[in-house]
């Protein structure tokens, strides 16, 4: 429940995909004599016309045409993009659970800061034997804070006891904080469940 | 719950049980990064009328047009072969649904998913107890549509498939994933001794 930005991801994976799928497949093709005669030429007369446009973009007096000034910064743009892209991957956390700034009952501003809902999740989390391993954090989703909290039961648990178990602690949060945020309950195994006991007596 | 608040709940289970693919998109922005870097340089190079680090790109232009001459056909086809693995790599990435190893719970507050692996070892725990053997005996795999437990009976002690298909379908029943997969028992022919 991150901001990851899902179709961006599907959308340029599936475009750079096909291009490096196309590529490889032109390459395996041009060992028959058919494509190849096809590819050279076609090579040939592409490169004459953007000899072309580098000759009639070159200002007298310089040797290069300005077009690769051009080129150079576009990759530079490219670049920037690409590292935009990267550093969006799992972006949302965020370290507001409520905020309200309305004028009713009377002015001023509230903020919950997520600390309190992450402190009081995770300090009843951990009085729990049947759970190794709990982390609650606090995201900003599509505009709205929403909660996460992760648990690894010990082996053997029942997951739905779980969930209904941390649902009533999410419950009672809502009370006493008095808003209701999106909340996600995610019960997870991971290395630290499967070399630890189950647990036998309850 | 409010509208709201349903909708985005239903909005998370959804991302939480399909993959972000995170990771390809990272692998294919840096292979990008470097390959854009790389090409900046030598364009940067030209611009300013200094000579190529490596190769001048027109002269790197102009070898790939005359491909395949200068080349031997294997090594060719080998690395059009490599490219194009990698250009489906990143497509399938894509297209895939990208089903995680995830199941929902439904819950009247939260979104809840739960890791097959984890749902995986609360039926072994029950098919366990119900055909008294020991954990090691006990194997449970998770698909979307079936699970199936395969038990290894202690030699000599037999253990009845239906028994154990019943508190397996017990506990999935309570734990009411969605959708609710069919349950398979497969108890070996053999036994295990020294248990």
């Amino acid at each position: 429940m991150n901001q990851t930005p899902r179709t961006l991801n599907r959308i340029l994976l599936a475009l750079f995909g096909l291009l490096l799928m196309a590529a490889g497949a032109l390459a395996m093709a041009l060992s028959t004599p058919a494509v190849a005669t096809w590819w050279q030429s076609t090579a040939a007369r592409a490169g004459g016309t953007i000899g072309g446009v580098l000759e009639s973009t070159t200002l007298p007096g310089q040797r290069d045409s300005w077009l690769w000034i051009v080129a150079a910064l576009l990759l530079v743009l490219l670049i920037i993009l690409m590292v935009a892209w990267v550093a969006n991957q799992g972006k949302g956390r965020s370290g507001t659970l409520a905020y309200d700034d309305s004028d009713t009952p009377v002015p001023g501003s509230v903020t919950i800061n997520a600390a309190v809902a992450e402190q009081a999740l995770k300090a009843a989390l951990s009085e729990r034997v049947d759970l190794v391993n709990s982390a609650v954090s606090t995201y900003e989703f599509r505009n709205r804070p929403a909660l996460k909290v992760r648990v690894s039961p010990r082996q053997g648990v029942a997951p739905d006891v779980v969930a209904d178990e941390v649902s009533a602690l999410v419950t009672a949060l809502d009370a006493a904080l008095g808003v209701q945020t999106p909340v996600l309950i995610s019960i997870s195994g991971g290395a630290r469940t499967r070399f630890t006991r189950a647990e036998r007596v309850r | 719950m409010t509208d709201e608040t349903e909708r985005l709940t239903s909005e998370i289970i959804r991302r939480e049980t399909h993959s972000s693919r995170a990771v390809p998109a990272t692998i294919l922005a840096v292979l990008v990064i470097l390959a854009s870097l790389y090409l900046m340089l030598e364009t940067a190079l030209k611009a300013l009328g200094q000579d190529p680090w490596l190769l001048a790109p027109e002269d790197a232009a102009g070898w790939v047009g005359s491909l395949p001459a200068g080349i031997s056909p294997s090594v060719l086809a080998a690395a059009g072969a490599l490219v194009f693995l990698l250009g489906l790599f990143f497509f399938l990435a894509a297209v895939l649904p990208g089903r995680k190893a995830r199941l929902s719970i439904p819950n009247k507050r939260a979104a809840v998913v739960v890791d097959a692996e984890v749902l995986a070892s609360s039926l072994a725990r029950r098919a366990r107890v119900a055909a008294g053997v020991t954990p090691d005996q006990v194997l449970v795999t998770i698909g979307r549509r079936l699970v199936e437990v395969q038990v290894r009976p202690t030699s000599g002690i037999p253990v009845s498939a239906q028994v154990v298909q019943t508190a397996v379908e017990d506990e999935l029943r309570r734990t009411a994933v969605d959708p609710v997969p069919e349950v398979r028992v497969a108890v070996a022919e053999s036994g295990v001794i020294g248990q």
